[in-house]
């Protein structure tokens, strides 16, 4: 949030709530969104705390426990709550480093998104002329490559694994900030205040920073927490074919793809890190979209 | 109108370019020639290796494969797979159907389903129709779809026996010379009683998967777009007049909520056809998909090439149709350009 916008938040009492104010209360409104905030924390504790709170080592087999069906199925051993995979590792342990190992990614790759995204989009913007047109050609080339032919080419090239997996998926969602960031920054460009900013002799590195950058944030958090969903769709579904995290990296994707042969005998093998991806897409997306309706004014609710 | 057209054209010829080169460059990039991979499994002599990356023009400075290759593809070849020795056009041609076939019906799946879902939700805005399909449909796009196609598998090929696992055909059952490459209509033109329906059969599961998330953004735009549209003057002209509900929505409200609905539409099929690699992969469908992951693995660089080049041409010109009937069926955008 800019500066001299959220200083505004805590004025008196009859003064209109300041933007920070405004959007939780929108935001609030949205049960799915709060429910989604609610679940994303979760997970996101999960993964932090999954070194205290996980009852075994993700990677340490228990030979003789193959196998093992989850608490209320017969013939399962209450020290492994959710069962154990094809080599007898917890599969409770596995899904929460799993969660560390998910978020992971989608965070890096958000962040790493994010730098670039704005820095290029401003450059694009701001510059115009020969670097504008060769950005956004170079973009619109990343685009017309089918996204996963794309992330499995890069993969193929630097090798599979969980830094690779990150370069590939950012590579392959850059174009949609760099974009956004340019479009949103060239219809602020148009606007009386930075004519104003210009006149007054504001230097173009302050402009773009300061005046310009925290007038495009509201749709660039939107894509950032629909990024962040992608980001983990797409890195599970290259671990899925492989190419992700290696073995034995309890990454919820590879753990899916080592369970194939396991699936009609052991279905829950196979059931947990699907849920596990599906629940924290789902709730990040409920998230994002609760961002959204709150920080665009023109679909949030009168 | 050829004015818009020459236009967006002339926009795809440097991208077109830029593509080989990349495709090009990529491809080198990757490690481990393919005689080295192949020398592992055969231990062939050294001379013939000699001789086999000399037939294959990988002895040549780097600059002269490129410039090769560019002449070759501007003819029409697109070079010859190292494994298959087939030419990779014809590979492709022969490939292509069955992910456009699949794409085909996943996009059928997706709109017959998904607008309706969409106007359903709009017409009944906050009610429990619209919570509960807007649920499911942001549960859709949420979906880890190769979990999904393992889900169905398991359910309904093996527990409940409706479907078949994998393929397109049985072809324990059914046998007949590929005419078009496109199974539903192979099967027939074949004449064989039964080959159609175990051909649609084999269809179900991977159109679902595929169709998926596709279904889930048309319903959401499609509701947004009514919405939108709900709230126009002529839609309270249309009440005020006394026309049925099923009238202002189906004729007046649905017509132009359907513009940028159409957008959506082509942009999926493009991202469809080459996103289709995890559900050709699931089902083991001998898509395009497919074939590319496996290339990657047998290190056939112009397999590789090729079919990346030929796949995002087929993006590229999707999306440059789906520009022009935008123009089209919304004059505005013609006519500001």
């Amino acid at each position: 949030m800019p500066s001299d916008i959220a200083a505004a938040a805590p004025a008196a009492p009859t003064a209109p709530p300041g933007p920070l104010t405004a959007f939780w209360r929108a935001f609030r409104e949205n049960r799915g969104a709060v429910a989604g905030l609610i679940v994303v924390v979760t997970i996101l504790l999960v993964a932090i705390f999954a070194g205290v709170i996980a009852p075994h080592d993700p990677i340490e087999q228990y030979k003789g426990f193959t196998k093992l069906p989850p608490f209320w199925a017969e013939g399962s051993d209450p020290r492994f709550l959710l069962g154990t995979d094809a080599v007898g590792r917890d599969m409770l342990s596995r899904l929460m480093y799993g969660a560390r190992v998910s978020l992971f990614i989608g965070i890096a790759v958000m962040a790493v998104s994010m730098v670039f995204g704005i820095a290029l989009g401003l450059i694009a913007a701001f510059f115009g002329g020969i670097v504008d047109v060769l950005i956004i050609r170079i973009m619109d080339l990343v685009m017309a490559i089918p996204s996963l032919v794309l992330a499995i080419l890069i993969i193929a090239i630097i090798g599979p694994n969980l830094t690779n997996t990150i370069i590939a998926v950012t590579i392959v969602g850059l174009p949609r900030y760099v974009r956004l960031v340019r479009a949103s920054a060239l219809t602020e460009l148009t606007k009386d205040y930075v004519t104003a900013a210009k006149v007054a002799g504001v230097r173009p590195w302050r402009l773009m920073t300061v005046s310009v950058l925290p007038n495009c944030l509201a749709p660039l958090i939107v894509q950032a927490a629909l990024g962040l969903s992608d980001a983990i769709l797409e890195a599970a579904g290259l671990g899925f074919l492989g190419l992700g995290a290696q073995p034995p990296t309890p990454e919820w994707g590879a753990m899916l793809a080592d369970t194939r042969d396991l699936m009609m005998s052991h279905p829950w093998v196979m059931a947990f890190p699907g849920l596990s991806i599906l629940t924290t897409v789902l709730a990040i997306n409920l998230m994002g979209d609760g961002l959204r309706d709150a920080l665009d004014p023109r679909l949030r609710r009168s | 109108m050829i004015r818009f057209l020459l236009k967006r054209l002339a926009l795809t010829l440097p991208t077109f370019f830029a593509l080989m080169f990349v495709t090009f460059v990529m491809i080198r990039l990757v490690p481990g020639d393919p005689i080295e991979v192949r020398r592992g499994e055969r231990g062939i002599s050294p001379e013939r290796l000699e001789q086999l990356r000399h037939e294959m023009g990988l002895d040549q400075p780097i600059w002269k494969q490129f410039v090769d290759y560019v002449w070759a593809i501007l003819h029409g070849d697109f070079g010859t797979s190292i494994v298959s020795k087939t030419p990779i056009l014809h590979e492709f041609a022969t490939l292509f159907p069955a992910t456009l076939e699949l794409t085909f019906c996943a996009m059928i799946f997706a709109i017959v389903l998904g607008i309706p879902a969409g106007v359903i939700a709009a017409s009944r805005r906050g009610g429990v129709y619209d919570q509960s399909l807007m649920g499911l449909a942001l549960t859709g796009y949420s979906m880890p779809i190769f979990w999904w196609g393992l889900i169905l598998i398991l359910v309904m090929s093996n527990t409940l026996h409706l479907t078949p696992v994998s393929g397109r055909v049985d072809l324990i059952k059914f046998y007949y010379e590929p005419v078009t490459n496109f199974m539903l209509i192979d099967s027939l033109l074949s004449g064989q009683k039964g080959a159609f329906w175990d051909a649609l059969h084999h269809l179900i599961l991977p159109t679902i998967v595929l169709g998926t998330v596709p279904l889930a953004v048309i319903a959401r735009m499609t509701r947004s777009a009514m919405l939108e549209v709900l709230e126009e003057d002529y839609v309270r002209t249309a009440k005020a007049k006394g026309l049925s509900t099923y009238r202002i929505i189906g004729v007046h409200a649905l017509r132009n909520a359907l513009i940028p609905v159409v957008t959506v539409i082509g942009l999926q099929i493009g991202g469809l056809l080459a996103g289709a690699v995890l559900t050709e992969t699931i089902f083991s469908w001998p898509g395009v998909g497919k074939w590319l992951v496996e290339s990657i693995g047998r290190r056939d660089y112009p397999a590789l090439q090729g079919g990346i080049m030929l796949i995002s041409t087929v993006v590229i010109m999707v999306n440059l149709i789906v520009d022009l009937l935008y123009g089209l069926i919304n004059p505005r955008i013609r006519h500001a350009k």
